[in-house]
C-alpha cells in the first residue's frame, strides 16, 4: 500500500487539495448534520441528544410542508419552462441561414451572468403592483392589475420567471454545442428522404442529444433544490415563496434552531440522493432499451 | 420555387422569434441602467417611466453615502480574483493529474469527484458555520475562497480539456528530463490556454454573483461583498431607499460584469464557451 503511494506520489499529490477540502467542507459537514439533527441544539449551550424529536416536529410543522410545496413548484416548472426554452432557442441559434447568429448569442446569453439578487430587485419593481411595468402593459392590454407579489396565488410567479430568466441561458448553450456536434449528414440524408423539419427535430435532434439532456435534468435538479436567492429577494406573502432551502438557512441563523435546521438539511441531502439515484436508473433502463 | 418560398418565410419566422427572445434578455438591464439615471423629481409607474428627460448621477451619489460601496468593492473584487487563480491552478492541477497519468484508484477516484457534485455543499451550512468559525474565517474573505479552491466541476471541465493534448507532448518532455510539476507549468497550462479562459471566465462570473456564502460567513458591513449590500438596500435607509438608488447600485453590480463578458466575448473566438460542456 505504500510503496503504491510513494510510487504514485506526484499523481496523487497534485489530487490530494480537493480530497482535504472535500473532506474538511463536504463530508464532516455532511456526516455532521445528520448528527446535529439529532440534537436539540440552539447555537449557544452544549447540543443535547433527542433523538428523532426533530423530524417529528418538521412532519407537523405547516412552514415546512409549504416550504416543500414551493421547491416542487420551482423545480418541476423550472425542469419543463427551462429544458423547453433551452432546446427551442439553442435549435433557432443553430438554424444554418441565420444572420447576425454571434450577436443573437451574445445577447441571450447576458441573462445568464447578471446576479439573481441584482436581478430579484428589478424584478421586484417590474412586478410591482401599482407601479410596475409589467402591470402597466397588462392594463394597456385591457387585463386588469395583478397583485403579483402580494397575493399567495400569484407570487410565485415572479420567482418562477427569474429563475427561467436567467438559467435558461446556461442550457441553450450546453444544448447549443450539443447540437454543432451532431453530423450535419445526417439531416441532409433525412431531407433526402423527405423527412420534414419537425419529424428531423424528433428523429435526430432529439435521440442525439439524450446524454446532454440528462445531464442538463440533473443540474437543473440540483440547482433548483438549492434554490435560495430568487425566493430570497423576491419574497410572497407569509411563507408562500420561501424555498426548502431557505427555510433551512432561516430556521438556522434566524431563530438559531441548528438542530431543527440540520434535520431539513438531512432531507434536502435523502431528497438529492434519491432523484439522482433514480433519474440513473431511468436511464440505464433507457440505455438498454 | 414553392420551397424557396418556404424558405424565406421560415427564416423569417426564426430571425424574428429571436429577435423578441434577445429583446427579452437585454430590456431589463436597459431598464434597470435608465431609471438608476432619473432625477427624484420624475415619475417612476408605467410607460412613462422609460423616458428621462433629465439624466443624473444624483442616485449614484446617494449610494455612495449609504454604503460603503468601495470597500465592499474591494471585498467583491479580492474574493472574486483569488478564487478564480487559486480554482484555475488547482483544477487543472487534478484534471491533469487524472488525465495523463495512470495510478491505481484513478478511475473509481474520478467518478468519486464527479459523484460529489449531486449533494450541493450547501446543504451542510450549519456545521460549515461552525467549522468556519473554529478556523476563525467568520467574517474574513478567505472563508470564500479557500473551501472552493479546488471544485468537481473545474476539475471535471479540466480533465476533458488536458485529455485531448496528446500524449506524446507529456512524454518527450519527460524524455528531456522535465520534472512533473514543471511539465505541468511549461507544457500543460500553455497548451490549454483557451479552456483556462473560458473556465475563468464562468468563474468570475459565479464568484462575482455569489450571495449564498457571503451572507452566511460574513456578519458585518465592512466585510460584506458587494452582492449582500445591495441585497440590504431596500431597507437601509428604514424601509424607504428611493427604487432609483437601488437601481443605482444594482446597476454597479451588473454592468461591469457585462461589460467584462463582452470584452472576453469579443477576444476569445466566438464559440470557445460554447464549448465548455462535451457530451
Amino acid at each position: 500500500m505504500l510503496q503504491i503511494l510513494r510510487k504514485n506520489k506526484i499523481p496523487y499529490l497534485f489530487i490530494l487539495p480537493f480530497f482535504l477540502l472535500f473532506f474538511m467542507f463536504q463530508l464532516i459537514p455532511t456526516v455532521w448534520t445528520f448528527y446535529i439533527s439529532l440534537t436539540n441544539w440552539k447555537g449557544i449551550s452544549a447540543p443535547e441528544f433527542c433523538g428523532f424529536e426533530n423530524y417529528k416536529k418538521l412532519f407537523i410543522d405547516n412552514m415546512f410542508w409549504a416550504a416543500l410545496e414551493n421547491t416542487v413548484v420551482y423545480w418541476i416548472s423550472g425542469l419543463i419552462i427551462i429544458m423547453f426554452l433551452a432546446v427551442a432557442i439553442a435549435s433557432l441559434l443553430n438554424y444554418g441561414h441565420l444572420k447576425g447568429s454571434t450577436i443573437f448569442k451574445t445577447v441571450t446569453f447576458l441573462p445568464n451572468i447578471c446576479a439573481a439578487i441584482a436581478m430579484g430587485l428589478i424584478f421586484r419593481m417590474l412586478f410591482d403592483e401599482n407601479a410596475g411595468l409589467i402591470n402597466e402593459v397588462l392594463k394597456a392590454m385591457g387585463i386588469g392589475k395583478v397583485p403579483w407579489l402580494t397575493s399567495t396565488t400569484f407570487s410565485k410567479i415572479p420567482v418562477i420567471i427569474l429563475n427561467v430568466w436567467r438559467n435558461t441561458p446556461w442550457f441553450t448553450m450546453i444544448i447549443f454545442s450539443g447540437l454543432l456536434n451532431i453530423p450535419r449528414d445526417y439531416y441532409e440524408a433525412a431531407t433526402v428522404d423527405g423527412a420534414n423539419m419537425w419529424k428531423q427535430f424528433c428523429c435526430i435532434t432529439l435521440p442525439s442529444l439524450g446524454n446532454i439532456l440528462f445531464f442538463c435534468s440533473i443540474t437543473l435538479t440540483v440547482d433548483s433544490w438549492k434554490l435560495f436567492n430568487e425566493s430570497y429577494i423576491l419574497p410572497g406573502p407569509g411563507t408562500s415563496n420561501t424555498s426548502l432551502f431557505q427555510y433551512m438557512y432561516e430556521s438556522g441563523f434566524n431563530i438559531f434552531n441548528m438542530g431543527y435546521a440540520s434535520a431539513i438539511g438531512v432531507i434536502l441531502i435523502l431528497i438529492l440522493a434519491g432523484i439522482s439515484v433514480v433519474q440513473l436508473i431511468a436511464r440505464r433502463k433507457q440505455e438498454k432499451i | 420555387m414553392v420551397y424557396r418560398r418556404k424558405q424565406t418565410t421560415v427564416s423569417f419566422l426564426i430571425h424574428t422569434v429571436l429577435i423578441i427572445i434577445s429583446f427579452l434578455c437585454i430590456m431589463p438591464i436597459l431598464w434597470m441602467c435608465l431609471i438608476s439615471l432619473k432625477p427624484s423629481s420624475e415619475t417612476l409607474s408605467g410607460i412613462h417611466s422609460i423616458w428621462v428627460s433629465d439624466p443624473t448621477f444624483e442616485n449614484y451619489r446617494r449610494l455612495f453615502e449609504t454604503i460603503p460601496v468601495l470597500q465592499n468593492a474591494f471585498n467583491s473584487i479580492f474574493t472574486t480574483i483569488m478564487g478564480t487563480v487559486t480554482s484555475l491552478f488547482f483544477c487543472s492541477l487534478a484534471g491533469f493529474a487524472f488525465a495523463k497519468y495512470k495510478f491505481p484508484g484513478r478511475d473509481f477516484l474520478f467518478y468519486f469527484v464527479i459523484a460529489t457534485m449531486l449533494v450541493p455543499p450547501e446543504t451542510g451550512a450549519v456545521p460549515l458555520f461552525v467549522i468556519m468559525k473554529k478556523l476563525n474565517l467568520i467574517n474574513s474573505l478567505w472563508s470564500l475562497v479557500i473551501p472552493r479552491i479546488a471544485t468537481a466541476v473545474g476539475i471535471f471541465y479540466m480533465h476533458q480539456y488536458i485529455c485531448d493534448v496528446p500524449d506524446e507532448l507529456v512524454e518527450a518532455a519527460k524524455i528531456d528530463g522535465c520534472k512533473d510539476f514543471m511539465i505541468f507549468i511549461k507544457i500543460i497550462l500553455p497548451v490549454i490556454k483557451p479552456a483556462l479562459a473560458s473556465w475563468a471566465a464562468v468563474t468570475l462570473i459565479a464568484r462575482w454573483n455569489d450571495f449564498f456564502w457571503p451572507v452566511l460567513y460574513l456578519r458585518k458591513q465592512v466585510k460584506y461583498t458587494l452582492m449582500v449590500t445591495i441585497s440590504l438596500l431596500p431597507v437601509s435607509e428604514g424601509l424607504s431607499t428611493p427604487w432609483p438608488v437601488i437601481l443605482s447600485g444594482t446597476t454597479l453590480v451588473i454592468i461591469p460584469i457585462v461589460v467584462l463578458y463582452l470584452l472576453l466575448q469579443t477576444l476569445q473566438k466566438a464559440g470557445a464557451m460554447a464549448g465548455a460542456v462535451k457530451g
